[in-house]
């Protein structure tokens, strides 16, 4: 069970604007590592910009799960893990950051701030900490805060997009993603990855 | 842009010399990879080395696997000859694109029985095949013929006798054994329920190891923490299966052991090392105490549920768990249980006069124990279960009050179908 990424965005009217992040993709083929935390970003990104102020929801995508906590002041998190990794150790995470984060970054700064100017550094420790969920936080068997029939889960990333749009459009529109991560995706795309030669 | 013939080749000779050159520039090459690319850089090598990774562009792969692939078939035709060297780099190219292709893997092999070619090296560029292609059948294959080759060819024993008429197995295996448990360890990393990475390492212990205790004790510590942290890798769960199953049949071999109730062998002293009066037999003479493993896997097993719900693997887990308890319980001196070295898939095969191609085929892979003899009694296993003493109902107790426990908490829609199938499943064996 692994987690990948942990970032924190701000969804503004238009964008979720990227905060802060952490990353592990150590586990990734070297020469790919760099375009799957490009794709993490994007994703992430995009999860929030399609989520509802005031909501929590699991994305399925092959074998990754996206959770995604949208707060109602606009503060989100997404924690990026595979289809191992305990859903419910993953909100706990998510709120705790988030909480943490309000208090040490001021509000002013989230619609306008980028990961080179916030200071908040903890994210790093805690993508860390989390690998292994037991020994992250006791987990408790009855979390009196989460609800969890709340949390929508949607079985792919389409599901979040929105009437005729593609996936494919918004990875090559998207500024985010460079040319050898877009490449990589189309190629992925193309190919049942059991066989692949390419 | 369309490519010339010479054009190609031209490029191929650079591509394959070029990968030739990273290797001994860099002896520690660890891994391989494909960089998307798709255009080539003016003039610039699609080799790419950083640290100790070997990447490929991908633009090249379209001339350079087409170009390679038929210079190695024009070869095998007669059509075309190629000297050692050439043989060696055209295959070693192909094998690191497409380690599936099993005439390059056998051209390799000539070359290793003509001595042209050191059967360890083929080892080294299986493992680095297996970094991005790890499930690939044919590497593994290639991998346990190379093996064979290299306990056979030495005429290095297995095992050494020591002093007090125990058998060790000799440092050499020992090596390329954990050596061989890192290979299937990082490929079983790299790709979920990776079957043919565990299946191997399963191999590995049946005819390398020969079942040793100490390595199955050591190998069902060692893969503990890793089950915990993929508790739905059906492959790896299935090998400690596998561990505990061998651990009964080797111990239960040891006709000192089998005498004794499985229950009370706690309270059986350690032998003393220089005790020569025991049976001469080639066995370790170690106390295994089969219950307690038993019982600590029952734990993991209830640990895991309790704390990852939803997986079916741990469920599936437990129901062999629970069986491998049940036998134990049963346990006759004459059971069918029973499997001693000589019925396993490799220990007839010790000799070394058989060409490789039937060593290949009849040290097939017996990783469910299809070739058990006591298999084909499962009728008589469940009519076994049936006379089973107060011990046995017990445990059943215990495991319909472990179900009920979880069906009363569990949030998990699938956690509570888990427990019902595996309820079914008890009531099923106790009729």
């Amino acid at each position: 069970m692994k987690l990948y990424s942990l970032s924190v965005l701000y969804k503004g009217d238009s964008k979720a604007i990227l905060l802060k992040a952490a990353y592990d993709v150590s586990s990734f083929s070297f020469f790919q590592r760099s375009s799957v935390q490009e794709f993490m970003t994007f994703t992430s990104q995009l999860i929030v910009e399609r989520s509802e102020k005031g909501s929590r929801a699991s994305v399925k995508e092959q074998e990754y799960l996206c959770h995604v906590y949208v707060r109602n002041d606009g503060l989100a998190g997404v924690v990026i893990a595979d289809n191992e990794y305990p859903s419910r150790v993953a909100f706990t995470l998510l709120e705790k950051v988030l909480d943490e984060f309000s208090k040490q970054v001021d509000k002013i700064d989230w619609p306008v701030g980028s990961p080179a100017t916030i200071h908040y550094t903890a994210l790093d420790s805690y993508l860390s900490r989390y690998q292994n969920p037991r020994e992250a936080d006791p987990m408790t068997k009855v979390q009196a805060e989460l609800d969890e029939t709340k949390i929508i889960l949607h079985n792919t990333m389409e599901s979040l997009l929105e009437r005729g749009e593609k996936l494919d459009d918004l990875v090559s529109k998207s500024e985010v993603l460079g040319t050898q991560s877009k490449a990589f995706y189309k190629t992925a795309r193309k190919q049942n990855s059991c066989c692949e030669i390419m | 842009m369309a490519e010339s013939t010479e054009e190609v080749a031209v490029l191929v000779q650079r591509v394959v010399k070029d990968i030739n050159n990273a290797f001994k520039r860099n002896p520690h090459i660890d891994e391989i990879g494909l960089i998307p690319c798709p255009e080539a850089r003016y003039n610039r090598s699609p080799i790419v080395l950083v640290e100790n990774k070997l990447g490929v562009e991908s633009w090249c792969v379209k001339f350079l696997l087409p170009y390679v692939h038929n210079k190695l078939l024009l070869y095998r035709q007669r059509k075309q000859r190629l000297n050692k060297d050439e043989l060696v780099d055209v295959t070693c190219t192909l094998l690191l694109l497409n380690p599936d292709f099993t005439t390059a893997w056998n051209v390799r092999k000539e070359l290793i029985l003509s001595g042209t070619l050191n059967p360890i090296k083929d080892l080294h560029l299986g493992k680095l095949a297996l970094t991005k292609f790890p499930k690939s059948p044919e590497t593994w294959i290639h991998r346990r013929w190379v093996l064979q080759q290299l306990i056979q060819e030495n005429s290095l024993p297995t095992f050494v006798k020591k002093e007090n008429l125990a058998t060790f197995l000799t440092e050499r295996v020992q090596r390329i054994v954990q050596e061989e448990i890192e290979v299937c360890g990082e490929a079983a990393g790299r790709y979920p329920s990776n079957y043919n990475a565990w299946s191997h390492r399963i191999w590995v212990l049946q005819h390398l190891a020969k079942l040793d205790i100490k390595i199955l004790l050591d190998e069902l510590s060692s893969t503990k923490h890793w089950a915990s942290m993929h508790v739905s890798d059906h492959s790896g769960f299935h090998y400690r299966q596998f561990l505990l199953k061998s651990l009964i049949s080797q111990t239960m071999t040891d006709s000192a052991v089998l005498e004794q109730s499985p229950l009370v062998s706690e309270h059986i002293p350690d032998l003393p090392k220089d005790d020569n009066e025991e049976d001469t037999s080639a066995e370790h003479h170690r106390v295994v105490d089969l219950s307690r493993l038993l019982e600590d896997e029952v734990e993991l097993s209830t640990d895991l549920i309790d704390n990852y719900p939803g997986h079916e693997t741990l469920w599936c887990h437990r129901r062999h768990v629970f069986y491998l308890q049940h036998h134990l319980n049963n346990k006759l001196p004459h059971s069918q249980m029973r499997l001693s070295p000589v019925d396993s898939n490799g220990g007839t095969l010790h000799d070394l006069n058989l060409s490789p191609a039937v060593t290949h085929m009849t040290q097939a892979m017996d990783v469910d124990g299809l070739n058990d003899s006591n298999k084909q009694g499962y009728s008589q296993e469940t009519k076994r279960l049936k006379r089973t003493p107060a011990q046995d109902s017990l445990g059943i107790e215990m495991e319909h009050r472990f179900i009920e426990q979880i069906l009363s908490t569990c949030r998990n829609v699938e956690q509570a179908r888990f427990a019902n199938a595996y309820r079914k499943w008890l009531v099923t064996l106790s009729q």
